[in-house]
């Protein structure tokens, strides 16, 4: 069977800290994480299949369910980040995919970000089926990426310490 | 023993207004501005607790948000009106714990949950610090006002794909 090359994690576009994300702690506002997050998240979706073109095509698209962000150092103005994607499970309505936020010249590990997406019919705006031929590619990157072991962090439940 | 007789359980704090600027390709409300709209709704709470801006400015203490999860469950659109209710989960010295409920104003749905912890921060430092008695007596009265709601059904809730 030919295996496509699928990169692993997938790197998602680089931004910069906008001038307009910082709030009055002087850093990234906590809502900025999840708009960068977000808009590097098109190109996981894209390499999934779930592409604007898809969209355009077939008129279904994705809505978010659940976004859980765990933030795990500040970023300031004009810091660089890079961000990564992973995929984790689907099913033929949702994928569950994990995010990473790094400082794009000192490394660190800035936030994380845990996405289950659902599959909508946009014509009636509710979760639909996905193709099974989509479904079986997104199971190879959900193949691909497990190799990537299990993040941590993935699927913490929000507590206050005993 | 505080006070707790005159604190509403939940709180309801804060309105806002769905902005042409929060709106994404799918027409609705995008996901990153419904944190930021929970977020300063959350200034009110904040305020109510007695860590809002003026404690800030005197205390030289701050806070910052350790997770945010957030479950969307309806579509809000451009121009529609919000109301949010809070109440505190659970708390220690150093965090709170709180949940948030987003309604459409008219329509009255619920259109999306949040959850977060917050942490105290000494902001010359800017790290987790213990928050002051009087500000940790006021947040414990707060949360002995709402520790007997029911726990909302998503609390604690994993992101999973459920196995067939």
């Amino acid at each position: 069977m030919n295996t496509p090359n699928i990169p692993t994690p997938l790197e998602l576009p680089s931004t910069t800290v906008k001038p307009e994300w910082i709030d009055f702690n002087g850093h990234m506002n906590v809502a900025y994480y999840l708009l960068a997050f977000d808009q590097a998240s098109e190109t996981l979706d894209a390499f999934m299949g779930l592409s604007p073109e898809y969209r355009a095509q077939t008129k279904n698209g994705t809505f978010a369910g659940n976004i859980n962000i765990a933030y795990r150092q500040e970023v300031k103005e004009g810091d660089p980040l890079r961000m990564t994607g992973q995929v984790i499970a689907c099913d033929e309505k949702r994928v569950h995919y994990w995010l990473e936020m790094f400082h794009g010249t000192e490394g660190y590990l800035a936030a994380t970000a845990e996405y289950m997406i659902l599959h909508i019919d946009m014509s009636v705006r509710r979760v639909a089926p996905m193709a099974p031929d989509l479904v079986d590619w997104i199971r190879q990157v959900r193949d691909a990426h497990a190799v990537l072991g299990t993040p941590e962090g993935l699927g913490k439940v929000m507590k206050v310490p005993a | 023993m505080p006070d707790t007789v005159d604190i509403p359980a939940p709180l309801e704090m804060h309105t806002e207004t769905v902005r042409p600027e929060w709106i994404d390709h799918n027409g609705h409300m995008n996901v990153a501005y419904y944190v930021l709209a929970f977020d300063e709704a959350a200034g009110a709470l904040s305020s109510y607790l007695g860590i809002g801006q003026e404690y800030r400015n005197r205390s030289g203490n701050g806070t910052f948000v350790g997770d945010f999860h957030v479950h969307y469950i309806q579509e809000v659109m451009e121009g529609d009106p919000l109301r949010f209710s809070h109440r505190l989960v659970d708390c220690d010295e150093k965090r709170v714990h709180y949940w948030q409920e987003m309604y459409h104003a008219e329509k009255g749905y619920l259109a999306a949950e949040a959850e977060t912890i917050t942490l105290h921060i000494d902001m010359s430092a800017r790290k987790v610090a213990p928050f002051p008695p009087e500000v940790q007596e006021r947040i414990t009265a707060v949360y002995e006002a709402h520790k007997h709601l029911p726990l909302p059904e998503n609390l604690g809730r994993q992101i999973k794909v459920r196995r067939r």
